[in-house]
C-alpha cells in the first residue's frame, strides 16, 4: 500500500540517524530503496505535507519529518503547507 | 493482595517545556500548579508504584510493528523525545508487578505485547517525572512506575470496548498479585488538541467540558459512546487519547472523582484537564 511505505520512509526520517545523513547526502539516492513512485519521491522531496496527509499519512510523521529534514523546520512553515488559517497558531512564535 | 487505590487523569503536553511562557502568566501556573497538586495527592496515598496509561506518538513503534496493547517488563528509561526540563534517565520499573501483569493478561485472554527493554517518550514521562517524580522526592520514597502503551494515535486504534476491558484486565491482574502493593494508575492524554494538521491550535472546549463532566460522573460509557469520527471532528487526532481515559477508570472503579484543573490553552495548543479518581 503506497501510504504504507510513504509512512516507513517517514518514520525513518523522524527517528533514525542513519536515513537523516543519507537523505541529507543524496535524497534521491536514499529514497530509491524504496518501492516509490515518482510522484511520492516529489511529494517527499518537496515536503509537501498537506499532499501527504490527503494520501492518508499520520499527520505525526509530516509533522517528524518536517521538524527534522525540512531546510525551514518552521512550524509557521508547515501550517501554512497545509493550508492553515493561521486562526489556531497562538503558540507558533517562529 | 495488591490493590490499586486511586487514578488521575492527566495531561501530557510537550509545548508546555518547549514554550513555557506562551499562555498568560496566571494560566501556566495554574496548569503546572495542577502537577504539583497531583504529586502532593499521589505522596499522600503512599502508594509505592504507579501505572501510566499512555500512548506512542509514532516514535517509540515504526511502521513494521504497532502493538494494540503493550506492557513494560523489564529495563526502562526515557524520554525519546528529550525537552526543556525533560531530560532522559533511567526509570524505576516494577518489574515483578509488570511481568505478573503480561502473564496474568496472557492466561486469560489479554495478548499483551511486551517490552523486556523501552524507552518511554513524553506520554510516560510528562507524567513520571511531574507526578510520580515529585510525588516520590515529597515522600522521600522511591516510586516505581509501569509502562503501558495503547494504540491510541496511531491507527488501527485500540477500540474503546477494548480499552475498557484492558483496564479490568489489569485490575484484576493487581488484585491477584502476591504482593501488598499499593498501587495508582495515571491516564496520560489529551482532552482536546490536534497534532501535525492545519488545525493544530484549535481549542475546543465545548467538547473538553463534556468529557470532563463524563470523568467526573465517572461515566466510561459515556466517553466509550464517542465514535472515532465524532472524536476526529470534535476533539483531533489527539483526542483518540480519550482511550487511555477509559483504560484508567476501568482499571480504577473509582467511587468518586474530583477536578483538580482544567485550563483551554490554545497557546500550548490543547484541553488540559487534571481529575482525581479516589476511591473510599
Amino acid at each position: 500500500m503506497k501510504r504504507d511505505v510513504i509512512e516507513r520512509v517517514l518514520w525513518s526520517l523522524s527517528i533514525d540517524r542513519f536515513s537523516k545523513v543519507k537523505f541529507k547526502e543524496n535524497p534521491n539516492k536514499f529514497l530509491m530503496r524504496f518501492a516509490l513512485e515518482d510522484a511520492d519521491i516529489e511529494k517527499i522531496l518537496s515536503f509537501d505535507v498537506k499532499a501527504l496527509q490527503e494520501m492518508g499519512v499520520n499527520p505525526m510523521l509530516t509533522m517528524g519529518y518536517w521538524v527534522e529534514m525540512s531546510p525551514d523546520k518552521s512550524m509557521r512553515t508547515y501550517n501554512q503547507k497545509l493550508g492553515s488559517d493561521g486562526v489556531h497558531s497562538a503558540s507558533i512564535k517562529g | 493482595m495488591a490493590n490499586i487505590v486511586s487514578g488521575f487523569l492527566v495531561p501530557h503536553d510537550p509545548i508546555m517545556f518547549v514554550a513555557p511562557d506562551a499562555p498568560e502568566k496566571n494560566i501556566a501556573d495554574k496548569a503546572w500548579g495542577a502537577y504539583e497538586t497531583c504529586a502532593a495527592r499521589l505522596a499522600d496515598l503512599d502508594v509505592d508504584t504507579v501505572i501510566i496509561i499512555g500512548n506512542d506518538h509514532y516514535m517509540l513503534f515504526g511502521t513494521t510493528c504497532l502493538p494494540q496493547y503493550c506492557i513494560a517488563t523489564g529495563d526502562v528509561d526515557g524520554p525519546l523525545d528529550q525537552l526543556p526540563g525533560l531530560k532522559r534517565q533511567s526509570i524505576p520499573n516494577n518489574e515483578e508487578l509488570a511481568t505478573f501483569i503480561a502473564a496474568h493478561g496472557h492466561a486469560n485472554g489479554f495478548d499483551w505485547a511486551v517490552a523486556r527493554s523501552f524507552t518511554t517518550d513524553h506520554s510516560f514521562s510528562i507524567p513520571f517525572q511531574k507526578i510520580v517524580q515529585r510525588a516520590s522526592e515529597l515522600k522521600g520514597k522511591e516510586i516505581q512506575a509501569i509502562p503501558v502503551y495503547l494504540a491510541s494515535a496511531v491507527d488501527p486504534y485500540l477500540s474503546m470496548e477494548r480499552s475498557q476491558q484492558l483496564g479490568l484486565a489489569i485490575s484484576r491482574a493487581v488484585n491477584a498479585f502476591e504482593g501488598n502493593n499499593k498501587v495508582a494508575v495515571i491516564g496520560s492524554g489529551g482532552i482536546s488538541h490536534w497534532v501535525g494538521t492545519k488545525e493544530s491550535g484549535k481549542v475546543n472546549e465545548v467538547f473538553d467540558r463534556k468529557v470532563i463532566e463524563y470523568c467526573l460522573s465517572l461515566n466510561e460509557a459515556a466517553i466509550m459512546s464517542l465514535s472515532d469520527e465524532q472524536i476526529l471532528a470534535e476533539g483531533g487526532n489527539g483526542a483518540m487519547e480519550l482511550r487511555n481515559f477509559v483504560c484508567t477508570m476501568a482499571s480504577v472503579q473509582a467511587d468518586t472523582s474530583e477536578l483538580i484543573e482544567y485550563q483551554p490553552v490554545p497557546e500550548w495548543v490543547t484541553g488540559l484537564g487534571f481529575i482525581e479518581l479516589k476511591k473510599n
